[in-house]
């Protein structure tokens, strides 16, 4: 019997004493949640204003150009990058020859064919179009399109979020700063136009796209945990291709309904920012979302839509906190690039990040250089996080439950997960012998 | 137990209810770390699941002694 299953006979027992009525109650309040896919477990608070201060007076728009992916050579340099990329291939071919558990063909295959959804897609292109070829809009099926109250629709885009493999989805008034300035060279504009459009020089958003639906996908933390090797890519890869996947159903369902949808994963703009907003998590460390749920073991997307949406709100849930004492993740670092400072702050370091909001900024050259020394990525930080459980224990709700409500304990918690052993690196060896639920992940973790 | 012609007769001897309450709580606590040694388990984290079936069985193992003690000076007086 599963925890699930288990209060849900406790409930039932309850229901006898008091005579059904509240069985019928809980039955249904389930149900709308296990539908709107959206609540988040009782320890959650839903909060006005985030934990993190913006600087308004600095914080803009983002020139992607200026991310580490984009500006990698001009951040470690070309001689560095240069002798780094000859290591990598080094070690790439040494490690084949040793056949070295985790780094093998079989193991490379996996991560690279987990891309292969992803690969479908990219800034207004294929999967991520911002229009659509092949969706039937209402005029041609002879009907209004869809018109409803905003916290109607609110809940029916959850639900439809949820059946294309949404793991949470939060809505937020689209704060046009998270979007960027210029991406691969071009503009992003917002016009009052009515459909979305792009030319040679720029991309353009219609003004009236007011709302932005911000979804978190589960990543397998079987695979993570096998971190950093391929085993654990594929747990990312596989995380961006089911975002892929997801978003360019959202949007299309979207048009469907006769509205405009921008679907987006990592393009486009901020989606840690977005689904901040949008109460999806809180921001930690890693200067990444941190979900109560799933912890970091998340891949994020967004789609921008004009559809009227009810916008939830940022969360509370003592991560901030958790995060002033816990510092394992920056203990964990094989590069060194997270920030060890007791509290976060407004000073970036470097270009690579967007300044004028209060975080604890990472140095991202680092994290990439070492992405090339370890051969296949890395993820260690999301492993060894005490927010990354499989929640097949109570004890985790407790102690998740416990940090939200007494951040006094937050130490001793901390100290806890490292003496119980969670956060070591898992055998990518034994990682092909698992018994591995569909797609590796737990579709019913989070579900309360 | 007794065993009379035509029912059984279950003695339940009193206690005060502190007793009764540390014998809850004691339940709750070796109930929640076999949940926790399955669970970790389940979780593929042997370490853990490991910490937990140690702290469960020595905390029935002392439970049981606890109780056998006090059951035998109960006999005994």
């Amino acid at each position: 019997m599963n925890r699930r299953n288990f209060f849900k006979l406790s409930a039932g027992g309850m229901g006898a004493v008091v005579g059904g009525t509240l069985v019928s109650d809980l039955d249904q309040s389930a149900a709308v949640s296990k539908v709107v896919g959206c609540g988040h477990p009782w320890w959650v608070k839903t909060i006005d204003k985030p934990k993190l201060a913006i600087d308004d007076s600095v914080y803009r728009r983002f020139e992607s150009e200026k991310n580490v992916f984009g500006s990698f050579v001009e951040y470690y340099g070309m001689e560095n990058v240069r002798a780094l990329r000859q290591r990598s291939q080094k070690k790439r071919q040494q490690y084949f020859k040793e056949k070295r558990p985790g780094y093998r063909l079989e193991d490379r295959a996996l991560a690279d064919a987990g891309w292969v959804i992803s690969r479908l897609g990219g800034l207004n292109r294929g999967t991520r179009s911002w229009t659509s070829k092949f969706v039937t809009p209402p005029e041609k099926r002879g009907v209004e399109r869809y018109q409803a109250r905003p916290d109607e629709a609110a809940r029916m885009i959850k639900a439809a979020a949820r059946y294309f493999g949404a793991a949470k989805t939060g809505i937020t008034i689209l704060d046009r700063r998270h979007i960027n300035a210029v991406e691969r060279g071009k503009k992003i504009a917002f016009e009052a136009v009515n459909e979305p459009y792009s030319n040679d020089e720029k991309l353009v958003i219609p003004d009236k796209c007011r709302y932005a639906i911000a979804m978190a996908v589960q990543m397998s933390l079987d695979n993570i945990q096998c971190s950093p090797t391929a085993i654990s890519s594929a747990g990312s890869s596989m995380g961006y291709s089911r975002c892929e996947f997801l978003v360019a159903g959202l949007a299309e369902f979207i048009r469907g309904l006769g509205y405009v949808a921008i679907p987006s994963v990592n393009d486009l703009g901020s989606s840690v920012a977005i689904a901040y907003d949008a109460g999806l998590g809180e921001i930690g460390r890693t200067n990444r979302l941190i979900t109560p749920e799933y912890g970091p073991t998340v891949r994020l997307c967004k789609v921008i839509t004009d559809l009227p949406l009810t916008a939830d709100k940022p969360v509370d849930f003592g991560l901030l906190e958790f995060c002033r004492v816990c510092k394992r993740c920056a203990e964990a670092c094989p590069s060194g690039a997270l920030s060890f400072d007791d509290e976060p702050s407004f000073e970036v370091k470097g270009e690579w990040n967007n300044p004028g909001h209060q975080a604890w900024f990472e140095d991202s050259p680092r994290c990439l250089a070492y992405w090339q020394e370890s051969t296949s990525g890395c993820s260690i930080c999301i492993a060894v996080c005490p927010w990354a459980k499989k929640d097949k224990t109570l004890i985790h709700e407790i102690v998740k439950a416990s940090s939200a409500k007494i951040p006094v304990l937050d130490a001793l918690f901390t100290r806890m997960d490292a003496a119980f052993g969670y956060g070591r690196q898992k055998s990518a060896n034994k990682w092909w012998r698992l018994d591995l639920p569909e797609y590796g992940i737990d579709t019913t973790q989070g579900r309360g | 137990m007794e065993t009379k012609d035509s029912h059984h007769l279950l003695k339940i001897r009193k206690r005060p209810w502190l007793i009764w309450f540390l014998r809850l709580v004691w339940l709750a606590w070796v109930i929640f770390w076999a949940e926790v040694a399955w669970g970790s388990w389940k979780e593929l984290e042997p370490r853990a699941s490991l910490i937990a079936l140690v702290i469960f069985v020595v905390s029935l193992v002392v439970g049981i002694l606890l109780w056998a003690r006090g059951y035998r000076m109960f006999r005994k007086s």
